[in-house]
């Protein structure tokens, strides 16, 4: 298992849309922080704690997962990964647990950036700054969401197949579905699994203000997040096991 | 226990039974040549023994256990397949280490087998920027990234240029010739003729003929002598005497005498007290060999 999970690692690290969209996800997340840190001015600590959920990585590592497996379909790579491996389910959940790995491990760079880039700007402007504790707790629940998802992403990849029609799913669920399903109908759209239940961890409303009342609670939320990469890894699974790879 | 042992493979497609009822032995340390003219189910079924495509019946085990069961299957066997796909955006050298990390290979490996398919100055482009002949030397690097058993290739010459193929041929008689098991596809039968020991022919899925390709060439009864003599009528009642089946040829062409040897031939007329002209073994022509086994349906 731990050298097919190095293998999907290498393989990760080995692209450019890698790097691509892992600067991406550092510079949207610092932008978002500087501006803000920079602008706000009715600053209380619990915006500031607020302030440093802006990690983009979430969003990248789903889209990463998506394409990572996915595109094994899409460049035919997929006869020669499974010759390598041929344990089809071990394939796949080694792949579900190296993108998990690679999100926690780019949420925790990602994190650490904005919270020393937002608290220095803060307190040259004599803002109030987190406490150590809040900052934590922060982290700890941005690299949890940014596993989960890297996870997820693997899964609806497994599942779509179809690279584009997947990629295209995930950014209208994230962007279209859930954001609208939260604002009009929460009690359903707090389970959603990209924007949902990832903000019942967090615990942060969107930045329009709402509150964190509608959210699932932190520990249900992380249920949920695992029953949806479960649902999709037996999905996947099932497709897997029985199918001809040709 | 042979290395690779197929036994009642089937794979239906639907309502196209693709392969049918194939079994078959690999030997160690032997070239096979796995032919059938296009369509024939070869592809199919070396995809049935990776475990790649479910078989519908059947078996195919390497040393006694499925692929699926192989402990480290790239130590056990290489395969290349048709049309070999690569991430376009990868090197060629980070494809070889990726699989040398899921292999447990030392990183050294992926050095050598560039070095063994020439790709050494290609290594560090993106497969990309590849012709076909070099994701062909590509993807046969990657099936000796383990030093394997058994090599199982699909039309591995598809793509390469004549010295390419002239290689190719050769490293796959120095596996052999090292107790490598090697299986390798084509449709044409002229082209493996030359580095093969033993030929499985199929076609509409079924096997068609087995053997050491001098068995196959020869048809059922072995090779044939073509005889000419001074006198073809005495010759030809003299070797009916002693049992043996003879057609003659046209006009002054001599004779043909089924399943006995030239020397064989030579004592009957030489009791006989007849002269020969000309003596010799007579083998069907690929063509003619393919093209009986495999029913004509395609052109070797
Ligand atoms: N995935 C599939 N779905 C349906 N039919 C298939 C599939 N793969 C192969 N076939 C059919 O199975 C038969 C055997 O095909 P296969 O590719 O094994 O032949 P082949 O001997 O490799 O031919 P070629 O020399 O052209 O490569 C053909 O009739 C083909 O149409
Ligand atoms: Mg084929």
């Amino acid at each position: 298992m731990s050298a097919l999970l190095q293998a999907e690692l290498l393989k990760l690290r080995t692209t450019r849309t890698f790097v691509a969209l892992v600067a991406a996800a550092l510079a949207l997340s610092l932008l978002v922080v500087v501006l803000v840190s920079i602008l706000a001015d009715e600053f209380n600590d619990n915006d500031v704690r607020n302030l440093f959920t802006a990690d983009f990585t979430g969003l990248f590592i789903v889209l990463l997962g998506v394409i990572g497996m996915a595109g094994e379909w899409r460049h035919r790579t997929i006869t020669s990964t499974v010759l390598a491996a041929p344990d089809r389910i071990r394939l796949l959940a080694a792949k579900m647990l190296s993108y998990a790995a690679a999100g926690a491990l780019l949420s925790l760079i990602v994190t650490l950036t904005i919270m020393l880039v937002g608290t220095v700007i803060l307190s040259l402007r004599d803002k109030e700054t987190a406490d150590l504790a809040d900052l934590v707790d922060v982290l700890w629940r941005n690299l949890l969401v940014a596993a989960l998802v890297g996870a997820l992403g693997v899964g609806i990849g497994a599942v779509v197949r179809n690279q584009v029609a997947a990629i295209i799913g995930v950014l209208f669920a994230a962007f279209v579905l859930e954001p609208t399903l939260l604002g009009l109908a929460p009690d359903y759209g707090r389970f959603g699994p990209t924007q949902g239940a990832p903000s019942g961890i967090i615990q942060v409303a969107g930045f329009d203000g709402e509150d964190t009342e509608n959210l699932l609670a932190p520990g249900v939320a992380v249920l949920v997040m695992l029953g949806w990469i479960g649902a999709f890894f037996a999905a996947a699974a099932a497709r897997l096991r029985g199918g001809d790879l040709v | 226990m042979a290395p690779v042992e197929i036994r009642g493979l089937s794979k239906r497609f639907g309502n196209v039974l693709a392969v049918n009822d194939l079994s078959f032995d690999i030997d160690a340390g032997r070239v096979t040549g796995f032919l059938g003219p296009n369509g024939a189910g070869k592809s199919t079924s070396l995809r049935a023994l990776l475990g790649l495509v479910r078989p519908t019946s059947g078996t195919a085990t390497f040393g006694g256990r499925r692929y699926e069961e192989l402990q480290r299957p790239s130590t056990k066997v290489g395969a290349v397949l048709e049309d070999a796909s690569f991430h376009p955006g990868r090197t060629g050298r980070n494809h070889l280490r990726v699989l040398a990390v899921t292999g447990r290979h030392p990183p050294e490996r992926v050095d050598v087998v560039l070095d063994t398919v020439g790709l050494t100055a290609a290594a560090d482009r993106r497969v990309k920027g590849y012709s076909m002949g070099m994701r062909q030397r590509l993807a046969i690097a990657s099936a000796l990234l383990g030093d394997p058993e058994v090599l199982i290739l699909d039309e591995p010459t598809n793509g390469l240029d004549p010295p390419g193929i002239a290689w190719m041929r050769g490293m796959l008689r120095e596996q052999a010739s090292r107790g490598r098991a090697v299986l390798v596809s084509s449709h044409l039968l002229a082209e493996v003729a030359q580095s093969v020991d033993d030929v499985v022919v199929i076609s509409g899925g079924q096997m068609r003929g087995h053997g050491t390709l001098e068995q196959v060439l020869g048809g059922d009864e072995g090779p044939a002598t073509q005889v000419r003599s001074q006198d073809d009528q005495r010759l030809a009642r003299a070797l009916q005497a002693a049992g043996h089946d003879v057609t003659a040829l046209a006009a002054g062409g001599g004779l043909i005498v089924p399943g006995v040897s030239p020397q064989d031939v030579g004592v009957i007329a030489h009791d006989a007290g007849i002269y020969l002209v000309a003596l010799g073994q007579q083998s069907r022509s690929l063509e003619q060999a393919f093209f009986a086994l495999t029913g004509g349906e395609s052109i070797a």
